[in-house]
């Protein structure tokens, strides 16, 4: 899997690409541990190129939410293809996860959320 | 038809391999994409379980697939080298919120339309998973 990962204002942003299981599921953990290590505790996940998920990378996305909200952190995805969203709804971790249509709508979501 | 009898040592990239060696023989069976995804996912599953719990990420152990793909269904039966497996299945609890593991059984019960699993003649699980294809046009009109 390929990760991209950029500063979108306080928020780090991943671009996903490719098939998020339990090998590249634990690099993604890796990667996003070095962003928690800068303090950086607001992450969204760009999933639009995910062309294949199975349980083991779900669990990977538990984990990272796990550490997010240990660390009084955030984290958001967006851009499901809807196979990827009907596996997040058969697992129920659509009610779990903050999970956005558009990258654009995640991001702004920060904002309303410092203003508030 | 396509039928394959295949061997794999207990590691990831064994998983990669069959995921792509599958996705070929869909391919070449015209499955549709939807049906094809599922059942790539549900042999991702059930595969993966077997090499984690199955076989312990023991390169030693090997996993065992056959896998047939006809006009009518698909169907892959794996089979690990470990002990107390269809216990451990019997026995499993529902996964919390926020639990890490334990959802690629729900998963492939959800999607397939047959799941079985048995002990083989060496005390090894055998799942054996079975999906028609009698709707497979309007899973992609959906």
């Amino acid at each position: 899997m390929e990760i991209t990962a950029r500063d979108a204002g306080d928020v780090t942003v991943l671009e996903l690409k490719g098939r998020l299981d339990m090998a590249s599921g634990s690099s993604l953990k890796e990667q996003i541990k070095v962003h928690f290590e800068q303090e950086k505790n607001s992450i969204h996940l760009n999933l639009g190129e995910v062309e294949f998920i199975n349980s083991s990378g779900l669990g990977a996305l538990v984990s990272i939410m796990k550490e997010v909200r240990l660390r009084k952190g955030r984290l958001t995805l967006s851009n499901l293809a809807s196979y990827v969203q009907e596996i997040f709804e058969i697992t129920q971790l659509s009610h779990i996860f903050e999970i956005f249509k558009t990258e654009e709508e995640a991001l702004n979501s920060y904002q309303t959320v410092q203003a508030g | 038809m396509i039928r394959r009898d295949l061997t794999y040592p207990s590691s990831n990239e064994s998983e990669q391999k069959l995921f792509e060696l599958t996705e070929e023989c869909l391919r070449d069976e015209g499955v549709d994409t939807v049906l094809a995804r599922r059942f790539l996912l549900a042999i991702s599953e059930i595969f993966t379980n077997a090499l984690v719990h199955g076989n312990n990420s023991d390169p030693k152990k090997e996993i065992r697939v056959i896998l047939e793909i006809k006009k009518t269904s698909l169907r892959a039966d794996i089979i690990d080298q470990g002990r107390g497996g269809l216990k451990r299945i019997n026995n499993r609890q529902p996964s919390n919120s926020l639990s890490e593991g334990g959802r690629g059984v729900d998963v492939v019960t959800y999607y397939a339309d047959t799941v079985v699993f048995a002990e083989d003649d060496k005390g090894g699980l055998r799942v054996s998973i079975h999906f028609d294809r009698e709707n497979e046009k309007q899973l992609s009109s959906s």
